[in-house]
């Protein structure tokens, strides 16, 4: 899947999300999240965290919840349901950053950069390929200290974990820096090897997410049903047009992407 | 005949020193040649080769003067990414170089830079995949390649926007026997089909001598000349173990290859003297014991059931292929990992690490962190509750003299010198090496041999895993032979390594199994 | 990276711009307040404009090009970053941030905010934190190296180290603040500890307070006192790497 796709997919589903408090809308939203999450979520620790956004965001809606209670003055049923609403919407918009960090690759992420911002990002990619290399470097250097009778376990002992480390990785840096200014690093304009392409599947995600937030923007500027009225506490309206732009969000979890 | 390079009157010194590391140099190598830099350590190999792409000075800063031409581009003229469509560069660590996730796409990366039209690049990805045989790799991340798949994918990368010169900077140092046979073959046929000029720093000078036209000896103090192979080697000391042969015996020319050498003795009929008397094994105390050693990674066994008793006085060395075991085994009997079968014992206790084995880490650079050599020392003496003995410790080691030197402005070998010293100084009676001499110039590995006898002649146990054959030779009391995990050969040199087509060393290759070295043969004749 | 006097004006632009962004709640007018939906539109706008913000400060500061030198470094710096960043994050202190102050103090201003920007994106990316605090992150972040490239470099070690743990145990606190600034007005909303665009800025200051005491000083403080810590104890064999590193590759050290 194009990384592109994912991009405007989440953009186009976190803008409905921040647009509305009704839980008619925000609801398939949170489902459709889920649904893409569970269908294309790849390996790796990017995945893990989509727990952790879940998590983040009931604690919102708690946290929401129990400050309308501070003031006991102004407790009432609609400011619950609107403490409810609110947390609710933040919800929503970490569960779909949540997806977007399960299904989209870094590096694939990082492509995409415009020319403008290559080297950032070129620098982004680089620490994230040399991290591993990092982390067994620690382990190593670990080891061979505790075999000379170092043991880094308290504070004093850092330096003699962190000097080889940081010394490899500068010496590793100078060879890289070599590398990338003898192959030509920073001669001007540059060309692209391989553009990821955009097939059916990655247009048909990108759509979902940038039709729904057309349908919800305009919504928005005709001021229709999106907000919740709760004073006085009322049923928030269901208009089928935005229930549906919001389901259509699922749409990428019932299409596979083509084996690239 | 054009020129690929030429120096004319190169002087540059690096800004903080003094010395010169160039010093009016003039030399040109032929478009086509395969020449080979040597000199030892510190020399100005390095500095050498990145003067020819003009990294020197443009990279590192520094005073410079005369002038460098590289397929007739004057270096001086634009910065070296104004070259890389003409000369390639590769990096002694290349793991450390890459830029991207798969191999396809560093190969492009170059190419990239110089907006090369994207069907050229194709095309030039196709062909460079091949003409390195590595064709079966492009999907691959870097990360899982093999030292000698990332030297030749480093390679490829550096060759894709069409340079007609290579400069490598020691590519075979970190990698195991078979991986720098691939990586030299590949050298020799960008030569020999391509046309390529190809200039390469090395210490490993066994295989390539036979290969290289010409050499580039760095000999000190800045002076740089070039000449054919056998002269050059011979000015700074250095070669194959059949040129030391030839020199001891006066032959001449002196001998580059195996074959050569052979040939010669058949022409002047030479006979060797008396064999020598064998070693006698060691019948001192055993130190360390493995008995039924297993050890292995998420379901791959790695070592299988290994019995191995180290004696007190002995210097053993334990060869294999890569993925043999060696290294398990190593951190199994340093005990920096406890076997899943069997145990590992000293005086009868499971065995600690660093108190009764110490494992001189396979790259020195993870342990060195004081600001000076002598600190370094004195970091493992106080760990261990001494404050004195370390200038004896340096002296015994040759680097007294680098005491107040910080490590890491040291070369690669006193590097690994000061590593030994601090492991050393745990004052454990059992000194583990895994692949000490990687990288090292001759110079170094004789004090560390030398140092290595020493040690365990005062009643101690040396154990180094190696690929070096002729260390092992002229070091080893006893080699142990691992494969498969198992081990396979256990005994003197001469029997275990002579008769052996991959392990024999030089000098038995041309005069028989009863032959280790060129000093033994040569000293037979008296 | 060089310096200018262009540059340097335009640093401090975007950064005046970029600290309005955080500190929105105090000074936007009542006139953007009404009801719940559109209360969540100046957020948005303001996401918006830090993003656009760090993008022109990137692109200012990598005008002429970061080179390979700067990028190698932000490379492995980076990854250095990333692979600090687990431990104890959540708990507010993250070993992270020392990568940044020595490298800022050691590199240079301009050097610090972008290894923050960047080192903070790709361990968003890496770790699987890319949320909508990400852009905040990044900026405090990048301010927290650029502050230590800003601190004088003097001769004495003592000195040196002392003034970048000062400067290290400030800015755990303010990095809390700042970050918890993006956060409040979303978790508290309407409540009596809430932003109320209809109240002045003192009133939300006051409302601010309460709800960074009960909420954020306590990580904080143990920020705080970590990076201190950290600072003390491995920012002068650090430094010396760095400085040597800088001396081998012929860095110029600038903004």
């Amino acid at each position: 899947m194009h990384p592109g796709a994912w991009i405007l997919w989440s953009l186009g589903a976190a803008l409905v999300t921040m647009s509305t408090t009704n839980p008619f809308y925000l609801l398939p939203v949170l489902g459709a999240a889920w649904a893409v999450h569970a269908a294309h979520r790849t390996d790796g620790p990017q995945a893990r965290s989509f727990r952790i956004f879940l998590t983040f965001g009931a604690l919102t809606v708690v946290t929401r919840t129990l400050l309308v209670f501070l003031l006991p003055s102004s407790v009432s049923a609609g400011a619950i349901v609107s403490a409810l609403l609110e947390g609710l919407r933040l919800a929503v918009l970490l569960t779909v950053f949540g997806t977007f960090n399960s299904v989209a690759d870094p590096f694939g992420v990082l492509r995409l950069a415009p020319r403008r911002f290559h080297e950032p990002a070129l620098a982004a990619a680089l620490a994230l390929s040399i991290a591993p290399r990092t982390i067994a470097s620690v382990a190593r250097v670990r080891e061979a200290q505790r075999m000379r009778g170092i043991h880094i376990g308290r504070l004093r002992a850092l330096p003699a974990l962190a000097v080889p480390v940081l010394e490899t990785g500068m010496e590793e840096a100078v060879t890289l820096a070599e590398s990338m200014d003898a192959r030509g690093h920073g001669r001007g304009r540059r060309t692209r090897y391989r553009p990821e392409s955009w097939d059916r599947p990655s247009v048909a995600t990108a759509v979902a997410g940038v039709a729904g937030a057309a349908v919800f923007l305009v919504a928005m500027t005709r001021d229709i049903g999106l907000s919740v009225s709760t004073f006085p506490l009322s049923w928030p309206e269901a208009m089928p047009v935005l229930v549906l732009a919001a389901c259509v969000l699922a749409l990428p979890a019932f299409l596979t992407p083509s084996r690239s | 005949m054009t020129e690929a390079v030429r120096f004319e009157d190169v002087s540059f010194q690096y800004l903080e020193r003094s010395d010169f590391a160039l010093r009016h140099v003039s030399l040109a190598v032929p478009e086509g040649a395969f020449a080979l830099v040597c000199g030892a350590t510190g020399a100005g190999k390095s500095t050498f080769l990145r003067a020819v792409n003009g990294l020197v000075p443009h990279f590192t800063g520094g005073i410079f003067s005369g002038r460098v031409l590289v397929e007739g581009r004057n270096t001086l003229e634009g910065a070296p990414r104004e070259l890389s469509d003409v000369v390639a560069f590769v990096p002694q660590d290349p793991g450390a170089s890459f830029v991207v996730d798969r191999v396809e796409d560093e190969l492009a990366y170059a190419m990239e830079n110089l907006a090369m039209a994207p069907a050229t690049m194709r095309r030039r990805v196709e062909e460079t995949l091949d003409l390195l045989d590595i064709e079966r790799l492009r999907d691959r991340s870097v990360r899982t390649l093999s030292g000698g798949e990332r030297q030749r994918v480093a390679i490829a990368a550096a060759l894709t926007p069409g340079a007609k010169v290579l400069l490598l900077d020691e590519p075979t140092s970190q990698l195991d026997p078979q991986a720098a046979e691939d990586v030299l073959a590949a050298l020799q046929r960008l030569v020999h089909d391509l046309g390529m000029t190809v200039l390469l720093a090395e210490h490993r000078l066994d295989r390539v001598a036979g290969f290289v036209d010409m050499a580039i000896g760095c000999l000190g103090q800045g002076r740089v000349i070039a000449g054919g192979p056998a002269d050059i080697l011979e000015r700074v000391q250095a070669g194959p173990a059949v040129s030391r042969l030839g020199r001891l015996l006066g032959w001449s020319p002196v001998p580059l290859t195996v074959r050569q050498a052979r040939r010669m003795a058949q022409q002047r009929g030479f006979k060797p003297g008396r064999v020598p008397q064998p070693r006698t094994p060691s019948q001192g105390p055993v130190l360390l014991e493995a008995k039924g050693v297993s050890a292995g990674y998420e379901g791959t066994v790695v070592v299988k059931n290994v019995d191995l008793s180290l004696r007190a006085g002995e210097v053993v060395a334990l060869m294999g292929r890569n993925g043999a075991g060696k290294s398990t085994l190593l951190r199994c009997l340093g005990g920096l990992r406890r076997p899943d079968g069997g145990s590992v014992t000293a005086g009868g206790a499971e065995v600690e690490a660093g108190r009764d084995a110490a494992l001189c880490p396979q790259t020195p650079e993870d342990i060195l962190f004081k600001d000076t050599v002598g600190e370094e020392v004195r970091a493992t003496l106080q760990a261990h509750g001494r404050n004195d003995g370390a200038p004896k410790i340096l002296d015994a080691l040759g680097i007294g003299h680098l005491a107040t030197r910080h490590p890491r402005d040291l070369s690669a070998g006193e590097r690994l010198l000061t590593a030994v010293a601090a492991t050393v100084s745990t004052d454990a009676q059992v000194l583990l090496l895994d692949e000490p001499t990687r990288g090292l110039d001759g110079h170094t590995k004789e004090r560390l041999s030398r140092f290595l006898r020493g040690y365990a002649a005062e009643g101690r146990t040396v154990l180094f895993a190696s690929h070096d054959v002729e260390l092992v030779a002229e070091l080893a009391t006893r080699v142990v032979m691992l494969a498969g995990g198992e081990v396979i050969a256990d005994g003197a040199p001469r029997e275990v390594m002579a008769g052996s087509p991959v392990f024999a060393p030089q000098t038995a290759r041309v005069f028989g199994s009863d032959w280790l070295t060129p000093e033994e043969l040569s000293g037979s004749l008296e | 990276m060089k310096d200018s006097l262009l540059r340097r004006v335009l640093l401090l632009v975007v950064n005046l711009l970029g600290a309005a962004a955080f500190l929105w709640p105090f000074v936007i007018p009542s006139a953007v307040g009404g009801d719940g939906a559109h209360e969540a539109d100046a957020p948005v706008i303001f996401a918006v404009l830090m993003l656009c913000l760090g993008a022109l400060l990137f692109v200012e500061l990598g005008r002429g090009g970061l080179g390979p030198k700067a990028v190698a470094l932000i490379g492995v710096l980076g990854a250095a970053m990333v692979a600090l960043r687990l431990p104890g994050f959540i708990a507010g202190f993250s070993a992270m941030f020392i990568i940044v102050l020595v490298a800022g103090n050691a590199f240079g201003a301009g050097f610090g905010f972008v290894l923050g920007a960047i080192g903070t994106f790709a361990s968003g990316l890496f770790v699987g934190g890319f949320g909508p605090w990400l852009p905040f992150q990044m900026v405090a972040v990048g301010w927290m190296g650029m502050g230590a490239g800003l601190m004088p470099r003097s001769e004495s070690w003592r000195l040196r180290i002392g003034v970048l743990a000062a400067y290290g145990f400030i800015t755990g606190f303010a990095f809390g603040a700042l970050m918890n600034l993006w956060f409040w007005p979303f978790a508290t909303g309407s409540s009596a500890l809430g932003w109320v665009p209809q109240m002045g800025p003192g009133e939300n200051l006051q409302r601010y307070a309460s709800f960074y005491l009960a909420t954020s000083l306590g990580w904080d403080a143990l920020r705080a006192v970590g990076n201190a810590a950290m600072v003390i104890v491995l920012a002068r064999p650090l430094l010396g790497s760095l400085d040597r590193a800088a001396r081998r590759m012929h860095l110029e050290v600038g903004v």
